[in-house]
């Protein structure tokens, strides 16, 4: 362990340069969210989350369907006249239902999509935990209470005391 | 003539897969290794009748015969030769018969591959199981999907013509078979493993007879699914690739779980660990093509390529049914044989790694078909619609694609059994500087965002840390006195590749939807403009008529290149018009052209629609890598006599018998393994030596 | 999952049977919910607009005529949202046909026609080939279609006499549903 400390030296602060490195970096990438998005901008997001009703599968923003085109041109128009992103897509849910957006709703009984998949990793992730830490334990064997009055009258049998029962 | 030879066929099918499996049962039952070995000359029966079928409905197709109800609704006296052969598979019925044919095929290529060893009841199981599943296709075409059904009433003198959105792309010619070739294939491991649970030969021989079986299926699939998307990139329009469509998603969750096994399978190789995940994962591949096959044939989810409403919906989903079933009851009976000798030491190790991996292969199959069924599932239970969409799926799926990424670059360093993290430090800096380096690039570059910096970052880092294995093993290769390349092939190193290839698709992936910008320009004859940073200039508009097609296209010039004809096509005379986009291609970035509005008159202004991606070439060139690299992994690696020492050099491979995993079983035990791992560790244990790991 | 050699056959044989019951439940409750889809046939659709009002209707019709949802106030009313290219909507148009029939002489329900998508010369000539009576009014930009939620033909909406929207049907109507869902809502109303 102490035949080349200047290499782990070094190599700690390899480590140590990198995370400063990448941390900055993603603070600067990440960071910035001060300017509102453009109506332009808004109306893709807004219309990448709406399905086009007529279609299968896609959405408002990806569809040249007649249902989309009117889709879009209400959004348009609304984000024109100040309608929030909810209001918008609330009056969309009013003709159409909940439906409409390609996003199930994160309340209610469609939260259970949400929900599901994070749990089943994180129960899995906690079950290979246990299985792993539940090996980590000295091993106990659970011997079965017959078998072991068969292992005593086998070593009795034979002669042996306490000292031949080995392990 | 052709309903006659195709009913005979498919009968012939049938009949010979159903004798076949009686006739092994009856070996199998009375211990008589000429029962088994005579269920072999069944199955060059059961490949007689597909081809029967198939020679037969290619031929009607080829000569408009429209005496067949196929033929009058997949065909038409105007569609061109290419499109009449692929409208085998254009519709339901033509599908089934191509999946009976390569079935059949699989079937007679197993048979073949495994004669000497015919009369093992291991073998004999698996060829019982294959037979089942061809009576249940060649028994899906004698009844409700029949193809060979002939019209009722008069026979018309033309016919409907394939779907418009098949026809306008060859790639309709590549995509279905190649997918089924990966679907299909995945019967013979699924075969094997069935077999292994009924024998009680649960060790690892199974996992060893069809392990290139596996790599050939997982290998089709991958590049069907690549084409699938390639082929709804350039033909949908609206310059998407994949928009987690139920039909995709049907493809992609055999691919998931067929991933996680060929992982997997190298812990139980190594180390005799995770019997069960292994047999759970071939069953699960198996059933979710089954399934996947029920949720596309049977239209119970619209999506974009539900051709039909049919029968054969609750037979696929009975037969779903009783594959689960029966292999759940299976595995549950075997329960006892299935513990391992042995067991994961510690987390950190490679099999703590391959664990987590399939947990997370497991998990986004999850989301997956959560996704998918859950619309069904809660109109059953509360009477509503609602919808999950790509929005859904990419914000599940994201997490657990960086979480891949993640592994794909720790896994290859880590050792087996115990693994400390002065061991991994020392390894992965130079890679995980690699990656920091991108990430850095990429901010200076102006690339704003948590998820496309992480998939950047983590993209880099793992591409480093695989290029370094492979560089480990060439090194090797050239230590022992062999040629630098054969440090390239084997399974470890073509797994290395095959990772490079899934780096560059997540980096094109994260790109382009992060990335895209979509718009439009409204332009007279002459005029430009500028959209997405590409100059648009439209230069008039072209009109083609022909018998297959009828199309006003648009000459449009993209920073001088060009013309591309974007087009608003009708084909075979008759029927809807679609849009057929044009694309200009290069490996910064993909601009997309369609048209949105034609002029309403003369000299009238054109409305383009221009979607601008980067790095979606990228994605095609991922693809082109994970099939070299899944091809390297099937030529045999350099393997070194198990009694041979460690430093002794390891010879190129004389011949398939040395080198690979002869049919004739293993001819080498489970701690054999490819010569890029062996090389690697000892490289490795040069490395370590110095830096004194406990 | 294999780990662990140190625990008892009977306690590892059940942890595998308790997991492989599991599983063989979710497949089965699966399995039973995808069975039972339903046919294709015309349903009744919940949407957030049945009871509330009627989302205004007004533009001109097929032949030439302005119209207006409003002056059909105080009578029952059957809006159809159909197109010329649509299978469904050319199954159920004789059934249509004979429900605005009988219905006019009765007076009491009247029958009102949305174009959905279509050029207004095929709509014009579907309507005449199949003996259409009723007015059809054109929906310039689809904005009667997104103000009703309709996602594609054929839909079909009754609209009580006070101007709610009571039902909304989607799919292939015949005369006899349409029958019976008027005799369900006017009982239900008076």
């Amino acid at each position: 362990m102490n035949r080349r400390p200047s290499r782990r030296a070094r190599q700690r602060l390899a480590w140590v340069g990198l995370v400063l490195v990448v941390g900055t970096a993603l603070a600067v990438g990440t960071g910035r969210g001060s300017t509102p998005p453009s109506a332009a901008k808004r109306a893709v997001s807004i219309e990448a989350a709406v399905r086009c009703p007529s279609c299968e599968g896609i959405s408002v923003l990806d569809s040249s369907a007649a249902t989309a085109v009117a889709i879009r041109r209400a959004v348009a128009a609304r984000i024109h006249a100040g309608q929030t992103d909810a209001e918008i897509e609330a009056y969309l849910t009013s003709r159409y239902g909940p439906g409409i957006l390609l996003r199930p709703p994160v309340h209610g009984a469609t939260a259970w999509v949400w929900v599901l998949p994070p749990a089943a990793l994180a129960a899995g992730l906690a079950g290979i935990a246990v299985v792993l830490w539940r090996r980590r334990q000295p091993d106990r064997v659970w011997v079965p209470a017959p078998d072991r009055a068969l292992v005593e009258a086998a070593l009795t049998a034979r002669g042996g005391g306490e000292g031949e029962r080995g392990r | 003539m052709n309903a006659a030879l195709g009913h005979s066929g498919v009968w012939l099918g049938l009949v010979a897969s159903l004798v076949g499996a009686a006739v092994i049962v009856v070996g199998l039952a009375r211990g008589r290794p000429e029962g088994t070995r005579a269920g072999r000359s069944y199955a060059v029966l059961i490949l007689a009748g597909a081809v029967a079928s198939t020679v037969a409905m290619e031929r009607a197709l080829l000569t408009h015969d429209f005496s067949l109800a196929y033929v009058a609704a997949n065909n038409s006296r105007a569609t061109p030769v290419l499109y009449s052969i692929t409208g085998m598979w254009s519709a339901l019925a033509g599908s089934i018969l191509l999946w009976g044919l390569i079935l059949s095929g699989y079937i007679a290529a197993m048979v073949w591959r495994f004669r000497r060893r015919a009369a093992d009841p291991l073998v004999a199981w698996a060829t019982l199981v294959t037979f089942v599943v061809a009576a249940f296709f060649f028994g899906l075409m004698a009844g409700p999907a029949d193809p060979f059904r002939t019209v009722s009433g008069p026979v018309p003198s033309s016919g409907l013509g394939p779907n418009v959105l098949l026809q306008d792309n060859p790639l309709v010619a590549f995509h279905p078979p190649v997918l089924y070739l990966g679907f299909v294939g995945f019967t013979i491991p699924f075969a094997f493993a069935v077999a292994s649970l009924v024998t009680g030969r649960v060790g690892e021989g199974w996992q060893l007879a069809t392990r290139r079986w596996a790599l050939f299926a997982w290998g089709f699939l991958t590049v069907g699914i690549v084409l699938g998307a390639w082929w709804s990139y350039q033909v949908l329009g609206w310059g998407g690739f994949w928009a987690w469509d139920p039909v995709e998603n049907a493809s992609l969750l055999p691919w998931l779980c067929a991933t996680a096994y060929l992982h997997s399978v190298l812990v139980q190789e190594r180390r005799g660990l995770l019997r069960v995940w292994n047999l759970s994962l071939v069953i699960a591949t198996f059933s979710l093509t089954i399934l996947g096959t029920f949720l596309t044939r049977s239209g119970v989810i619209q999506s974009v390529h539900a051709f039909s409403n049919s029968d054969i919906g609750p037979l696929l989903l009975g037969f779903f049914g009783a594959v689960l079933a029966g292999g759940v009851g299976l595995i549950a009976w075997r329960g006892d044989r299935l513990r391992s000798p042995g067991g994961i030491d510690a987390a950190l190790s490679r099999e703590g790694a391959f664990l987590v991996n399939n947990l997370l292969f497991v998990g986004f199959a999850f989301v997956v078909l959560l996704g998918t069924v859950f619309p069904l599932l809660y109109e059953a239970w509360r009477g509503q619609q609602v919808t999950v969409g790509a929005p859904y799926f990419n914000t599940m799926t994201v997490p657990i694609g960086l979480a891949l990424l993640f592994l794909m670059a720790v896994g290859p360093a880590l050792p087996w059994r115990k693994a400390t993290l002065a061991t991994l430090r020392t390894r992965l800096v130079v890679p995980a500087w690699a990656g920091a380096l991108v990430v850095v690039a990429c901010v200076a570059g102006g690339v704003r965002g948590l998820a496309p910096l992480a998939a950047f970052g983590l993209g880099g880092f793992a591409a480093a840390a695989n290029v370094r294995q492979l560089v480990l093993s060439a090194r090797t290769a050239r230590r022992h006195g062999t040629s630098v390349w054969w440090g390239l092939v084997g399974r470890a190193n073509g797994g290395m590749v095959v990772h490079l290839g899934v780096v560059v698709i997540a980096v094109a992936l994260a790109a382009a939807t992060s990335f895209g910008h979509r718009g439009e320009v409204t332009l007279r004859v002459g005029a430009s403009a500028v959209s997405g940073g590409h100059r648009i200039a439209f230069e008039g508009l072209a009109h083609e008529r022909s018998p297959a097609r009828t199309a006003t296209e648009a000459l449009v010039v993209v920073d001088g290149h060009g013309p591309f004809r974007p087009a608003v096509s009708q084909f075979g005379g008759g029927g809807a018009a679609v849009g057929t986009p044009a694309i200009e291609s290069s490996w910064r970035d993909d601009v997309y052209l369609t048209i949105d509005a034609l002029p309403v008159n003369a000299g009238g202004r054109v409305t383009i629609g221009v979607t601008v991606q980067p790095l979606v070439s990228w994605l095609w060139g991922g693809g082109a890598l994970l099939v070299v690299g899944a091809a390297l992994a099937a030529v045999p690696g350099r393997r070194r006599r198990a009694t041979d020492p460690v430093s002794a050099p390891v010879p190129p491979p004389r011949s398939r018998r040395v080198g690979g995993v002869s049919a004739d079983g293993p001819s080498r035990g489970p701690l054999e393994s490819g010569s890029g791992e062996t090389g690697a560790d000892v490289e490795r244990v040069d490395e370590t030596v110095g830096a004194g790991s406990p | 999952m294999s780990a662990g050699v140190g625990q008892p056959t009977s306690h590892r044989r059940h942890t595998a049977r308790w997991v492989a019951a599991a599983a063989l439940v979710l497949g089965a409750s699966l399995v039973a919910v995808l069975a039972t889809r339903p046919s294709a046939t015309a349903t009744e659709v919940n949407t957030p607009l049945v009871g509330t009002r009627a989302p205004a209707i007004s533009g001109t019709t097929l032949a030439g005529q302005a119209f207006d949802l409003a002056s059909m106030r105080g009578r029952w009313v059957v809006v159809n949202f159909f197109a010329s290219w649509c299978p469904p909507c050319q199954q159920e148009q004789p059934d249509l046909v004979a429900f605005a029939y009988r219905h006019r002489a009765l007076g009491d329900t009247a029958l009102v026609g949305v174009v959905f998508d279509d050029a207004v010369s095929s709509a014009r000539g579907f309507a005449r080939s199949s003996g259409a009576t009723w007015p059809a009014i054109v929906d310039g930009g689809g904005q009667i279609a997104l103000d009703y939620g309709v996602r594609g033909p054929p839909e079909t909406f009754l609209v009580s006499p006070s101007g709610i929207v009571v039902a909304h049907l989607d799919g292939p109507v015949t005369a006899a549903q349409l029958d019976y869902w008027l005799r369900r809502e006017q009982s239900g109303v008076t």
